[in-house]
């Protein structure tokens, strides 16, 4: 074991190296996806607000709901979501693979197109050239342009992956290699449908199926590739079991792709879609089990380090959401569940639930380790590190509670047929409002982080020894403030 | 932690790092160790295991990945209320109105094609209502029910030429169900019957028809125009067989 732990100078220096050839594409990612996640609050909180008080603006068509919200998941899917994850995916291939980064400025140069595709998007929705196709909400033709960009910026970490240098393959490079390729097939196939005239019906299948698959297909790999990295990195600790690990990997890889119909149950599909979709979308909580189970292992005994160090803390509360989204997903894949939850708040709040809190959480744990080693300065407080989490945390809870509650409560209400319609909206109006205090407290909670990730970006980070820990002094590690031995327990 | 590598050239603008911080955030960092091979444990398997029972549970209901089935066991839209808004308790119902409301479930299977006013689409599919299949015999119903039917056919003086699937996944009561709610709802029916066809009826008629090939006209024609499925009627009121 002590062989495999030590950290020797040439590691050191090939770190380093590794660091510094991805370093701008990564944070040209990073600092964009920032500047986007707060577009997307803002987005988010404001239609939140006019699903509770409609007659607000009710007189100007661009901060109507229909465009609002749309905006929203673009700006957060997009330009967040998928450019802060296509930045961890570089760093993670290049560190993973050992590889320097050749590529960068074609990397760039395919970022800006793609910033500008966002920026587009927003804009054509706003005005009201959206599309009302539920994550694919841009003007048709876009499409070409996300496609084209994607893999400008992606192809890269396949010749990387190539000529890696390390012997056996770590069970973080399946994720990340699986997502850069499982993206463009999804999206194409989605947009093809969509665009090239498959029957209406075929195309909001084809919409569902790609908005699971986005979560299953993408978000997922690369939020389990940080977390397989990220915990024995904190933790000093080799990762609990590899077979596990495999069988979560294949099991995602294997039936992904079978989900998405459960969301039209009753819907003009054969019944044997939704039904197996349905059960695609409750095997996959293997995936679930078999990662939180080696990833609890993993850290088994060492769990103090979580109240210290910020990449464990939001990785590991990352990994909580997939596992609670994977369970209400499969919930809900039950006919008799589904239907009433079907046309309900709740969806909306599942699809938040997989980019905020389990993406965007696990995500952030990335960035709190990664960025430090690029920019080669720490974070500026760990204060702001805790009232960033704390904020989104209270945040997303209060989201997971209210949808769900509240579509019961609201399908329950649509599914009596003895009472109005109208009676349905009318009780679901608390449920709003919870739903505007959630975003209240992501937005306040981005605050922080924005304004972090500009300092780091301007190289006006601390500059001293020693991460940035949430609690405690700065300069120690975060294993001398949890009172753990250095070395393996 | 606090020597510094000084040799290294971290070739960082000046402005945007320097080249000791970097070093420092690198070199704590601890080494990737070679994964390890734990066996799963007990918890975990059990949970993996109520995950493969769940999802074998709704996949049961994929009704055998028949094309043309649309609504699912646990999906049937419930009916709209009674007219006075109460709907009536259930032991005051009496036994052929549930038997109809059941069967009017069963026959969103068959909306897709005959239509829910059972008038079907003129040249492609058939209707129900007016139809001497449906207003004669039930042997031949049950035969079509459990077989389907290929091929050119006649309804009404109007020929078709389209496939009627087989409906022989359904339940017997289901069948019995449905059959019973066409007669009654969209046949005319001869003197003195109620059109009401039982489980017991349907299952005369697998043991008669059960497994063999889908019909063509010249073989359901072939049964008696008038015969009906052997079973004993039932109480209107209470689903009771009368001897
Ligand atoms: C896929 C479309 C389709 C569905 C679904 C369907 N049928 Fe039919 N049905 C047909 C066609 C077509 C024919 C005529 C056969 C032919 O053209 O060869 C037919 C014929 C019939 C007939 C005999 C002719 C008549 O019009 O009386 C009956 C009775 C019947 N169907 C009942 C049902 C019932 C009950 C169901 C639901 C359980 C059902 N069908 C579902 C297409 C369908």
């Amino acid at each position: 074991m002590s062989d495999n732990s030590q950290v020797t100078a040439e590691d050191v220096q090939e770190r380093a190296g590794i660091d510094r050839s991805v370093r701008f594409p990564v944070m040209f990612f990073f600092t964009s996806a920032a500047v986007w996640l707060f577009v997307a609050t803002l987005f988010g909180f404001l239609s939140a607000l006019k699903l509770a008080v409609p007659a607000l603006w009710a007189d100007c068509q661009f901060l109507g709901y229909g465009r609002l919200f749309p905006a929203h998941m673009t700006a957060l899917v997009y330009g967040w979501a998928m450019q802060a994850g296509i930045g961890v995916m570089l760093w993670l291939v290049a560190r993973l693979t050992r590889v320097e980064m050749t590529k960068a400025k074609a990397v760039i140069v395919a970022g800006h197109v793609w910033n500008f595709a966002v920026g587009l998007a927003v804009f054509a929705i706003w005005i009201g050239k959206g599309r009302s196709i539920p994550w694919l909400d841009f003007p048709g033709w876009m499409w070409m342009l996300f496609a084209l960009s994607y893999l400008m910026m992606v192809v890269w970490v396949i010749p990387m992956f190539r000529v890696r240098r390390t012997g056996d393959v770590y069970i973080s490079e399946y994720y990340v290699i699986g997502a850069a390729v499982w993206f463009p097939w999804i999206f194409i196939t989605a947009n093809v449908l969509i665009n090239r005239g498959a029957a209406p019906v075929m195309a909001a299948g084809a919409a569902g199926w790609f908005v699971t698959n986005l979560i299953y297909f993408w978000f997922a790999p690369i939020a389990l590739a940080v977390a397989y990295y990220i915990v024995p990195k904190i933790a000093g600790r080799p990762i609990f079991s590899y077979p596990l690990a495999k069988l979560g990997f294949w099991t995602l890889a294997i039936l992904a792709g079978w989900t998405g119909f459960q969301r039209f149950m009753g819907g003009p599909f054969p019944a044997w879609m939704p039904a197996l979709s349905g059960a695609a979308t409750l095997f996959i909580l293997i995936a679930v089990v078999a990662t939180c189970t080696n990833l609890l292992m993993t850290l088994k005994g060492r769990q103090k380090l979580w109240e210290y160090s910020p990449s464990l803390r939001f990785t590991m509360f990352g990994m909580l959401m997939f596992a609670i989204y994977g369970v209400l997903a499969g919930m809900s894949s039950f006919f008799s569940v589904g239907k009433v939850l079907q046309f309900s708040h709740f969806l909306v709040g599942l699809d938040t639930l997989a980019v905020y809190g389990f993406f965007s959480m696990t995500i952030f744990g990335a960035m709190y380790f990664i960025v430090p080693r690029v920019t080669g300065c720490e974070w500026v407080s760990g204060g702001m590190i805790r009232w960033h989490f704390w904020f989104s945390a209270y945040g997303i809870l209060t989201l997971v509670g209210v949808m769900l509650v509240g579509g019961l409560a609201q399908g329950g209400n649509m599914a009596d047929l003895d009472q109005r319609f109208a009676v349905s909206v009318g009780n679901s109006q608390g449920y709003v409002i919870g739903r505007i205090c959630a975003w209240f407290l992501i937005g306040i909670s981005n605050l922080w982080f924005v304004y972090q990730m500009g300092l780091m970006f301007l190289g006006k980070g601390r500059k001293s020894e020693g991460p940035t820990l949430i609690h405690g002094e700065p300069g120690k590690s975060a294993e001398a403030a949890a009172g753990l031995n250095p070395e393996n327990a | 932690m606090s020597d510094h590598d000084h040799d290294q050239n971290l070739d960082y603008e000046a402005g945007t790092a320097s080249v000791v911080d970097m070093h420092d955030a690198v070199k704590r960092e601890k080494v990737l160790q070679p994964s390890g091979h734990e066996p799963m444990g007990v918890t975990a398997l059990v949970l993996c295991a109520m995950a493969l029972i769940g999802g074998g549970i709704v996949f049961g209901h994929n009704n055998g990945f028949s094309s043309s089935i649309y609504v699912q066991d646990f999906y049937t839209p419930e009916p709209p209320p009674s007219e006075d808004g109460a709907a009536a308790a259930d032991e005051n119902v009496a036994w052929i109105d549930k038997w109809m409301k059941d069967g009017k479930k069963v026959y969103n299977n068959c909306i897709a094609c005959h239509q829910p006013d059972g008038l079907g689409a003129p040249g492609q599919f058939p209707p129900l209502v007016g139809s001497e299949w449906v207003d004669g015999g039930t042997e031949r119903l049950g035969a079509i029910m459990l077989n389907g039917i290929a091929g050119p056919f006649t309804v009404a003086g109007q020929s078709y030429n389209q496939a009627m699937p087989a409906w022989n996944g359904l339940s017997d009561e289901k069948i019995a169900q449905v059959v019973t709610y066409i007669r009654r709802e969209f046949g005319t029916l001869p003197e003195g019957q109620d059109g009401v066809v039982t489980t017991e009826m349907i299952e005369a008629a697998r043991e008669l028809y059960g497994g063999k090939p889908t019909w063509d006209e010249g073989g359901l024609l072939a049964i008696p125009e008038d015969a009906m499925l052997p079973g004993a009627k039932v109480d209107l009121q209470t689903g009771e067989p009368i001897q």
